[in-house]
């Protein structure tokens, strides 16, 4: 039974879940490492506009009739627009306060979203029926032999690295992501070069926001399961994908999002069930003790 | 500190004063929470049976108060809450709880203040043996894992089966139940593998129980992750591999996933086979709640009943219901009602028939092979 | 006046109310009496387990989001003790404190030159994965079956059982960890903990030893989360994975970053308030409501960050104290 090719085929497919997996977590990741990168804040809220964008996109879909694709955008948008609503009224009159403040700050944020979704939707887990969906997504693109792959797979994979080349771009050829760069260095010098501050901020948070809505709307698509609590695991381990490939910088963020998925997915399946997410807590404290800077981030530099 | 002060004086003032014309009958369980569905049941023929008793003049002329407390099956809410109903001096018997780690939190609460309680829904094993004070109306898991485990072998002939199990007590214990029969009864065990109730990617794991090539995927788990794991089954191409539960699955949630069909799962209560008495009970849960009872909520209905029962033999005294609930201990002295006849042992707990149920063409019907 | 007070003339105002509370059990309260002892005895514990999580936070400056898992390894250490050896609370006690200690320390250890954020996260992480062996490694701890059956503590023979003789036990715990907080408050170690909350460069160039005594508040804030979880497992009689999530850490939190960080007084205060206001919203709100009440905490959290960061009774450093008494004494 345990052949070479069943094996392989295994071990293909469950790298086609893996790699899945991990452009979700990728998409996700941007948008810490993207904040952390410009105000050294871990925005323990963002597994919660992830956990909007699922939400939204869900009550856009259901309770209002909209087609899907335009769903996709206004979720987007919304998420933009709150990422920067968040950052104004919680994190930015904290800005001088000691780094603690902030921290707390995010983490009752976090909570304060999570448990006003739970009111607003209920804890049951939501999903999609069939109906509403372009019936596209669930057909299988490819399968050889025992591996399969669908459109939907393609589909999320394509947008994750559509989104990375794009910011990409962004950050290395345009003023604003030049400002972006710059802040992030140092903040104080930047203003004195003129760059307004806190609209760099504000715009990473809107990009940070948007891509994280977007990883939401992908998710509770590919599962089929959107509900309160997603924000708070996904969170954390696209935290850990940030910090694995290297917090503030972007493609450490897309590197880090595939290795963990790929670990987590090969943890599961050849390892142990029970501890699949522990694989994502072992990686980042074995990242933070040993090699902070992560796989391809910048120098952490202490004032020591 | 003036906010508490007040506090403390309402309730001093509110608990001082008796009403002696009615009796308040708890049903604690998850009312929010993921297993709010299953709560939703237990809530509503609850709510049921206590009207119907009132409008038939109450227990002996006292009314009933179907009193709602929500723990979230989580073990210090439900300590919590036990410790509120066991000092309010109104309550004679509780009806609850749910989830097992619920009722093995309050169990020393209630057997501290003498409280008996019955729970329609709890199957883990230890509960009957901790307490003189609890019984429940539900078969336990190890029978329900026994009985699913002769029924797959006989009436289905699988012989290759690989099990996803939830890491909680209910699904452990159900799954350890299934694998002692089915390694007795010659069927083979090809894997086990584990999610919790937060997950919600499903692929690794069945990746690796397609390319073992089951006839069939036990998951002693709750509806909510079944109908996940089914769907993205299907996705990763598992065909012809037959999926089977216990009552966990026993949701109305999987009829909506077309990807369930075929599946067949235990219950205690079955409409077709519940005789007369189920009848008039279906036919009233459905037309006040707009849908079909399940069995959380026909136990819940039976328990109600039972604890009404109780009160009305022997009046709202703890102690002597409680020995009124031991006295039910055969099966002429049992309890008829719309899940079967109630008995218990002296343990407290309760032998009660299964049955299978599938999903055909979305909705659930008898499975044509019943085990005898 | 005002709550600055409060935290000035805690002696009268302590024993005040701890007068009040070893009355309460005798007081006219009628059928809700135990009802009110149990949410007292939460509070109560919490106030134990909040002085303990001070330490990290509040006299170090460090974020310490991983106290769930001290709590919970005290919880089990005590249960699987009082179950396999039947040992009495009085011997659990220190050994369950102990292991606190042990895992602090080994927590600790690694963690000490990691900035504030990282620290948290590292934390964070810790207890998670501590749950998560707890929930899983059935042979040690029978996972999510849970440890029911445990024993509850007993004096001379006669074993605990009604709620106020867990009220009073829970007093004396408080007692002794208050006690040995206030002393460390004011010994040389608490002076050294408040330079490196201040500003740890400064604290390392006037000769502090930065890691022993990082380490030590660990080891000590460890030893006293596990020493309630000690209690919790006697009291419950029952404990399960479940009942150790990463919302306990926070809650924690959240009593003193309310009540006032680095305060002793504003910490059993924050308990105070915060753990009995569960339970009246729970009487209060209707049904649907129910999660406000955890969205309560998130937004005591924010905006106690926000327009009191402080909390209710704010930390007093040694200098600030020995100018406002100084001005005191000269009646200014």
């Amino acid at each position: 039974m345990d052949s070479l090719l069943d094996q392989s085929s295994l071990f293909l497919q469950q790298l086609v879940n893996g790699v899945t997996l991990g452009g979700v977590y990728a998409l996700i990741a941007v948008g810490y490492t993207m904040v952390y990168g410009v105000i050294q804040l871990i925005n323990f809220a963002h597994g919660e506009i992830y956990m909007l964008g699922a939400f939204l996109a869900y009550t856009m879909v259901t309770v209002f009739g909209i087609p899907f694709f335009a769903a996709f955008i206004l979720t987007m948008l919304i998420c933009s627009c709150f990422g920067i609503v968040l950052d104004f009224i919680a994190y930015r009159p904290l800005r001088k306060a000691p780094r603690l403040a902030a921290l707390i700050t995010a983490i009752g944020m976090s909570i304060f979203l999570q448990n006003l979704a739970l009111m607003i939707w209920g804890s049951q887990i939501k999903s999609y029926p069939r109906e509403v969906l372009p019936p596209i997504l669930f057909k299988t693109a490819w399968s050889v032999g025992d591996v399969t792959l669908s459109w939907l797979q393609i589909f999320i994979l394509s947008i994750t690295v559509l989104c990375m080349a794009v910011l990409h771009l962004v950050i290395h050829r345009t003023k604003i992501g030049t400002a972006m760069r710059a802040v992030s260095q140092d903040k104080t010098t930047a203003a004195l070069m003129g760059i307004g501050v806190n609209r760099v901020i504000s715009f990473t948070f809107a990009v940070g926001s948007a891509m994280g809505g977007m990883a939401g709307i992908l998710v509770g698509l590919y599962y089929n399961a959107i509900f309160p609590t997603m924000g708070y695991i996904a969170g954390i381990k696209a935290f850990a994908a940030a910090v694995l490939g290297g917090i503030g910088s972007v493609p450490g963020a897309m590197l880090g999002g595939g290795v963990l998925g790929i670990a987590e997915v090969m943890g599961a399946g050849y390892i142990s069930s029970e501890y699949r997410d522990g694989i994502s807590y072992a990686v980042m404290i074995a990242v933070i003790l040993f090699k902070p800077s992560g796989l391809i981030g910048r120098q952490i530099r202490e004032k020591a | 500190m003036k906010r508490f002060g007040c506090f403390l004086l309402a309730w001093a003032l509110l608990t001082g004063v008796a009403w002696a014309d009615s009796v308040k009958i708890p049903v604690a369980a998850a009312f929010t929470g993921q297993l709010a569905s299953f709560g939703e049941g237990i809530k509503n023929a609850a709510i049921l049976k206590g009207e119907e008793i009132n409008a038939t003049g109450g227990i002996n002329g006292m009314k009933v108060e179907i009193v709602l407390e929500d723990e979230l099956c989580d073990p210090k809410e439900a300590a919590t809450v036990a410790t509120k109903l066991a000092n309010d001096p109104k309550v004679p018997i509780v009806v609850g709880h749910l989830c097992s780690s619920a009722t093995l939190a309050a169990l020393p609460v209630y057997r501290e203040a003498k409280l008996p309680a019955i729970s329609p829904a709890s199957t883990n094993v230890s509960i009957g043996k901790m307490s003189p004070f609890y019984f429940r109306n539900v078969y336990k898991d190890d029978f329900q894992g026994l009985f699913l485990a002769k029924y797959a072998n006989a009436a289905r002939g699988f012989r290759r089966v690989v099990i996803f199990y939830e890491v909680n007590d209910y699904s452990m214990g159900l799954m350890l139940a299934f694998m002692k029969e089915a390694e007795r009864l010659g069927i083979k065990i090809l894997g086990t593998e584990a999610y919790t109730s937060d997950t919600t990617d499903f692929k690794p794991q069945l990746t690796k129980f397609k390319m073992m090539k089951p006839d069939a995927v036990f998951i002693p788990g709750y509806a909510p992750q079944g109908t996940l794991i089914i769907s993205q089954a299907k996705s990763l191409g598992m065909k012809n591999v037959a999926f089977f539960g216990a009552d966990g699955l026993d949701d109305d949630l999987m009829l909506k996933n077309p990807d369930a069909e075929g599946l067949f799962v235990t219950t205690p209560f079955l409409p077709d086979k519940a005789g007369p008495q189920a009848a008039g009970f279906i036919k009233a849960y459905k037309e006040k709640y707009g849908k079909e009872p399940n069995w959380f909520a026909a136990n819940s209905y039976d328990g109600v009943g039972i604890a009404a029962q109780a009160i009305a033999a022997v009046g709202p005294d703890r102690i002597k219901i409680r020995d009124y609930l031991a006295s039910i201990n055969s099966k002429e002295k049992a309890y008829k009602g719309v899940a079967g006849n109630t008995y218990f042992d002296e343990n407290g707990d309760c032998l009660k028939d299964a049955f299978v149920k599938e999903i055909h063409n979305g909705k659930w019907v008898s499975a044509q092979k019943q085990l005898q | 006046m005002g709550f600055r007070q409060l935290g000035h003339n805690p002696r009268l105002l302590f024993f005040g109310l701890l007068l009040l509370a070893v009355l309460l059990p005798w007081l006219p309260l009628g059928s809700s009496t135990n009802y009110i002892l149990r949410i007292l005895t939460t509070a109560v514990l919490y106030m134990v387990l909040a002085l303990g999580l001070n330490i990290v936070p509040g006299f170090t400056g460090l974020l310490d989001l991983g106290y769930v898992g001290f709590y919970g390894i005290g919880a089990y250490t005590s249960g699987l003790l009082a179950i396999h050896y039947d040992l009495s609370l009085w011997v659990i006690l220190p050994l369950a404190a102990l292991n606190g200690a042990l895992w602090g320390t080994l927590l600790g250890a690694p963690t000490l030159r990691l900035t504030g954020d990282y620290f948290a996260i590292v934390t964070f992480g810790f207890s998670e994965l501590v749950v998560l062996v707890l929930r899983n490694e059935l042979w040690l701890t029978r996972g999510p079956m849970g440890l029911p059956g445990i024993s509850p503590p007993s004096i001379f023979g006669h074993p605990l059982a009604r709620d106020w003789e867990f009220f009073y036990l829970i007093l004396l715990l408080l007692i002794i960890v208050l006690l040995v907080v206030t002393r460390l408050q004011d010994s040389r170690i608490g002076r050294a903990w408040f330079a490196i909350r201040e500003d740890e460069i400064a604290a390392q160039c006037c000769g502090v030893n930065l890691i022993r005594y990082k380490v030590t508040a660990f080891a000590i804030s460890a030893s006293i989360g596990a020493m309630g979880g000690a209690f919790y497992a006697k009291w419950f009689k029952f404990i399960h994975p479940d009942m150790f999530k990463f919302w306990e850490s926070i809650l924690i939190l959240c009593l003193i970053v309310f009540g006032g960080m680095g305060s002793i007084a504003g910490t059993m205060l924050g308990a105070l308030i915060l753990i009995p206001l569960s339970e009246v919203l729970r009487a209060v709100l209707p049904q649907g409501l129910f999660s406000a009440r955890y969205l309560i905490y998130g937004l005591v959290l924010v905006l106690m960050m926000r327009w009191r960061p402080e909390g209710l009774i704010p930390f007093e450093g040694a200098q600030a104290r020995k100018a406002r008494l100084a001005r005191e004494r000269l009646n200014l």
